[in-house]
């Protein structure tokens, strides 16, 4: 009997049946491919680190190194299995070319090392380790997806030719998370390249109990040995390298936990319209004595149906999405052991959405307890107060034509039913706004200042030549004199050492000149004005331990000096890690110069850019839109383009979710209709009825999406965007798209899709609905 | 005397095929203006849907209805809401009610689709039909928390809301008990005096006793007719007695 009830029940609805089905079926994609993801990146970072035999504690170390006390403490170490000392070649990123593109911009640090010998492998595609020839080089993965460099293209390091060979896996720094990269080359180039960078040391130790390894850390650490430089443990790598992937899964769960909120509430929007036709029926059920569990059988089986299809369907799915998402964790890390145990993870993932779906029915079925028989018989529905609206009256309403007052009056009185759409409608507004906002704060010219650089036209940069404080000097003359350039500033990068309070030493790269002209955003404190303030970037303010007011002691010309941290910026560039300041020092070597200046007559930029650009052939002149767009447009494109995405998914949701809404409700109230068809309401009377509805529902929900995105999404994108560097992060709005066209668009789809939902309303027949 | 509305040849049919029969088999009516008519006959005999016909609620296969000179059948969905609107009434069995508004609202609704600028007139036109109906302290009531009687009260308001030329009333009575049924009935009789023409389509001897004009229906026509005069208040009882004696002789 069951199975006559759900078919019927079903054909009369199937526009209903498939739209929920389709929302499961997402839902219950979205988790299994969670699911699989994480098992098969657990499985494939298991396998690259057991094929790389990763280090189970690594110190970082730059500065003397005494080999003979560490081979010491490693013998003597009962935990130890095995140990060395693998050597880093930090580079600056200008000295690094491919083609005619250099990694100065990175915000990695580079450098060069060959393969180890005992652990600690650097990995080719298929997992064994790399032996590096004479003349080539192996670059990070992550260098060749991004297009920095082709395998077979030639590069040059500080003067010396390679050929790119291959990629490399490093268990280690395979992450962009991991702010080195290493590049391997033979043990010959190596020794020919050494004198052209730092040498960094990695102490590394394998450990023969690796649940020893923070009792191991401790003993390090107290020991007294190397330590200038952080110490990174095996779980520490292993977070690193998932990290990524890790997020991706994350926004997916995140997701699909929308998708299945969406899911419930169109669930419960189906079911609580279904009770209400039924009441009497269920009243009737009662009074002939079944049992609440028999008769909440009835609606269970059914949606039981709905959700055990769309599970099957949405795990199938699954299936054809999960190479193209498994891609990025097989070039990375390689293949996964245990595809089977990712399977049985995606049924129970699938199960889990079922099993959800079948408590929250269970839930909503409660109110049957609640229903009278006598009640239900009698009347024939609910006798609950429709509470608050009572005062809303049409004999009194002068404000609304009487067809929006019928619809307001509607959503006032059934909040329940209505509270479900304007959910959906809220996380639909919130969906559109946030990553549009995102975009056009990021795309917008002021989001520079973000960037440690100020509001300027153009940028010159002048690296990687001899006497470039002669050359800055010559460039100054030509601008001093040229009567188109309003305004400019030289700011010059040279190296200093900071000591630390732990008497250890950190190399601090300072801009020196008058940070007064083109004026970053401060999150903290403001630019230093005299000679002994310093101003710190808000990533290297974290790393030095300092707060504006502290004091920091660099070394220049020789000499110890005591700044005053003045404030702290927000800054992207250069891996965020910089500072400012306006003394004058003739001793450390200059690093790089960079002039910016403001072009009164902005049509003029490009002639000026191309005009310097062939005057002055050692410097790189760029337009400051450019400069973005190199340095930021691909991360820009990839927002835009998830805004976009963004918005055709919300309004997909917004049209099926008011589809479904708009059938059921005219399908529920087909008595109502009907009576009011009988006294001489038009169709046209009735859509307005329904159009009042669902736009007024909806403009609710604009306001709310937005509220909810300027607070809650901002400090969202606040969160994400300031884990590159910057603080204090506000969204720039675009009042006419966020605030004008988005709300146009929602209106438009979600009138079109109530239009559609409620083409039937015309088609009721009188005399066959209005006798009960 | 004037003639309201005018059905000629009616047909009606429902379902396809061999299972199609006719509802209403081309049944000719015609309602003069002020009249007070019945049509009595058994479930299925295709009374109500004679009432939905004339008053252009149901569309139907054959024949024309007449009313203003327009054919009901030729005339568009939206002036066909206007007639129902402006110039009959409706009384159906089950109090009609839309349960979001409250008593007033619901029999202010027809009239304040057109005229929301005068609805302060609106809503006192409403108390005084409520108050001749007796119903005066109830306006702000739900319809959930008054009585069925009191309720078709309501409803005959509504109806007589826009001052229609002719009021339908499908079983006004049916859900009533007798003395409720009465008070209604009496209410009928007052509005038809004052000059509104009503149809009343009921199987209750009691009901149609009440009017001048009963037709009797069978299978889709109407096999008799029979007039009585005016009611006055007296010989209910001789009126009832013709009524069966006809019912009898028609074999209803």
């Amino acid at each position: 009997m069951h199975f006559r009830i759900i078919r019927n029940d079903m054909l009369k609805s199937k526009a209903i049946t498939l739209t929920t089905m389709i929302f499961v079926a997402a839902a219950a994609m979205l988790v299994s491919l969670a699911a699989i993801l994480i098992v098969n990146l657990t499985g494939a970072l298991d396998t690259l680190m057991i094929q790389a035999k990763t280090p189970h504690f690594m110190q970082m170390h730059s500065g003397a190194l005494n080999t003979a006390r560490l081979n010491a403490f490693a013998e003597q170490d009962a935990n130890v299995e095995d140990f060395q000392v693998l050597e880093f070649l930090n580079m600056d990123g200008s000295q690094f070319r491919f083609g005619n593109r250099s990694l100065a911009n990175s915000v990695q640090d580079n450098g060069l090392t060959v393969q180890s010998e005992k652990f600690d492998f650097l990995l080719n595609l298929d997992g064994s380790p790399i032996q590096a020839s004479d003349g080539e080089l192996y670059v990070p993965i992550s260098y060749i997806k991004d297009g920095i460099t082709k395998i077979g293209d030639k590069a040059n390091i500080s003067g010396k030719e390679f050929t790119v060979a291959g990629m490399l896996r490093d268990s280690q720094m395979n992450s962009s998370l991991a702010s080195s990269k290493r590049m391997l080359v033979s043990k010959h180039d190596y020794e020919e390249l050494k004198h052209a960078g730092n040498v960094e040391y990695l102490i590394e130790f394998r450990l023969k109990d690796l649940s020893k390894t923070s009792e191991f850390e401790t003993a390090y650490a107290s020991s007294g040995l190397e330590a200038n430089g952080p110490a990174i443990t095996y779980s520490l790598f292993k977070t690193l390298n998932a990290i990524s992937d890790g997020m991706m899964i994350g926004v997916i769960l995140l997701v699909s936990v929308l998708v299945v909120a969406i899911a419930l509430m169109c669930i419960r929007f189906t079911l609580l319209a279904k009770i209400e036709d039924d009441y009497r029926e269920i009243g009737v059920m009662k009074a002939i004595g079944l049992r609440i569990s028999d008769i909440k059988g009835i609606y269970l089986v059914k949606y039981a149906a709905i959700a055990a299809a769309g599970c099957v369907l949405g795990y199938a799915l699954s299936f054809v999405f999960k190479g193209m998402l498994l891609e990025n964790i097989r070039m990375y890390m390689g293949e996964s052991e245990n595809t089977s145990l990712a399977m049985l993870f995606g049924v129970i993932g699938v199960l889990l959405v079922f099993g959800a779906i079948i408590a929250f029915v269970n839930g909503v079925l409660r109110r049957f307890r609640k229903i009278s028989a006598a009640e239900a018989i009698r009347y024939g529905t609910s006798q609950e107060k429709a509470s608050g609206a009572k005062r809303f009256n049409l004999s009194n309403n002068k404000l609304f034509h009487t067809n929006a007052f019928l619809g307001i009056k509607d959503v006032l009185a059934r909040k329940k039913l209505y509270v479900t759409m304007l959910a959906v409608l809220v996380i639909s507004a919130f969906i559109i706004i946030v990553p549009q906002n995102l975009y056009n704060t990021i795309s917008s010219k002021s989001f520079i200042k973000y960037m440690g650089i100020g509001n300027s036209d153009m940028r010159i940069d002048i690296q990687q030549t001899d006497h470039m404080s002669e050359k800055a000097a010559e460039m100054l003359k030509t601008m001093s004199s040229d009567s188109a350039i309003s305004k400019y500033a030289v700011l010059t990068t040279k190296t200093f050492k900071a000591k630390m309070e732990n008497g250890s030493e950190e190399r601090v790269k300072i801009e020196l000149g008058d940070h007064s002209v083109f004026p970053v955003q401060y999150s903290e404190g403001t630019a230093p004005r005299v000679e002994d303030e310093v101003a710190l970037s808000v990533m290297n303010a974290k790393e030095l331990d300092k707060k504006v007011g502290d004091t920091m002691t660099l070394v220049i010309e020789g000499k110890e000096k005591n700044l005053k941290v003045s404030g702290i910026y927000s800054d992207i560039t250069n891996g965020g890690k910089t500072a400012k300041a306006v003394f004058t020092d003739q001793s450390a070597e200059m690093m790089w110069v960079v002039i910016s200046a403001v072009i009164a007559d902005k049509s003029l930029i490009g002639s000026k850019v191309s005009e310097y650009t062939d005057k002055f052939p050692f410097a790189k002149v760029s337009d400051i839109d450019e400069f973005m767009a190199q340095t930021f447009g691909s991360t820009i494109s990839a927002v835009g383009k998830a805004s976009y995405s963004a918005i055709a998914v919300a309004l997909l949701i917004a049209v099926l979710v008011t589809l479904l809404f708009m059938k059921l409700l005219v399908a529920k109230d087909r008595y109502s209709i009907a009576v009011m068809k009988a006294f001489g309401f038009t169709n046209s009377d009735i859509q307005a009825q329904y159009v009042t509805r669902s736009v007024f529902v909806l403009i609710v929900g604009i306001v709310l999406g937005t509220l909810l995105a300027n607070t809650l999404g901002e400090m969202l994108a606040g969160a994400m965007v300031s884990y590159f560097g910057a603080s204090a992060f506000q969204f720039t709005v675009n009042p006419l798209s966020a605030y004008l066209l988005s709300p146009l668009m929602m209106i438009g789809t979600v009138l079109i899709a109530t239009i559609i939902g409620t083409s039937r309303a015309g088609q009721i027949k009188i005399s066959e609905s209005i006798k009960e | 005397m004037k003639k309201i509305i005018i059905g000629d040849q009616l047909v009606k049919s429902f379902g396809e095929g061999d299972e199609k029969r006719n509802v209403l088999d081309g049944v000719s009516v015609e309602i003069n203006e002020g009249e007070f008519v019945a049509v009595m006959g058994p479930s299925g005999s295709g009374k109500s849907t004679l009432m939905f016909a004339l008053s252009g609620t149901d569309g139907v296969n054959g024949g024309k209805v007449i009313m203003d000179n327009k054919n009901l059948a030729e005339i568009g969905e939206n002036e066909l809401s206007d007639i129902r609107r402006t110039k009959m009434g409706f009384v159906f069995q089950q109090p009609t009610m839309l349960k979001n508004l409250n008593i007033l609202d619901n029999i202010i609704l027809p009239s304040m689709r057109d005229n929301r600028k005068n609805a302060a007139q609106i809503t006192e036109k409403a108390r005084a039909l409520m108050k001749r109906v007796g119903i005066a302290e109830l306006e702000k009531r739900d319809i959930t928390q008054v009585s069925g009687g009191q309720l078709q009260r309501a409803g005959i308001c509504r109806a007589l809301m826009n001052s229609p030329k002719i009021i339908f009333g499908d079983e006004p009575t049916g859900a009533l008990n007798s003395k409720s049924a009465q008070e209604i009935m009496d209410i009928f009789s007052k509005i038809n005096e004052a000059g509104t023409a009503v149809m009343l389509v009921t199987h209750d001897a009691k009901v149609a006793a009440r009017t001048e004009r009963i037709m009797f229906m069978r299978d889709g026509a109407i096999v008799s007719e029979l007039s009585l005069p005016k009611f006055t208040g007296t010989d209910m009882d001789g009126r009832i007695e013709q009524i069966t004696v006809k019912m009898r002789e028609v074999g209803i």
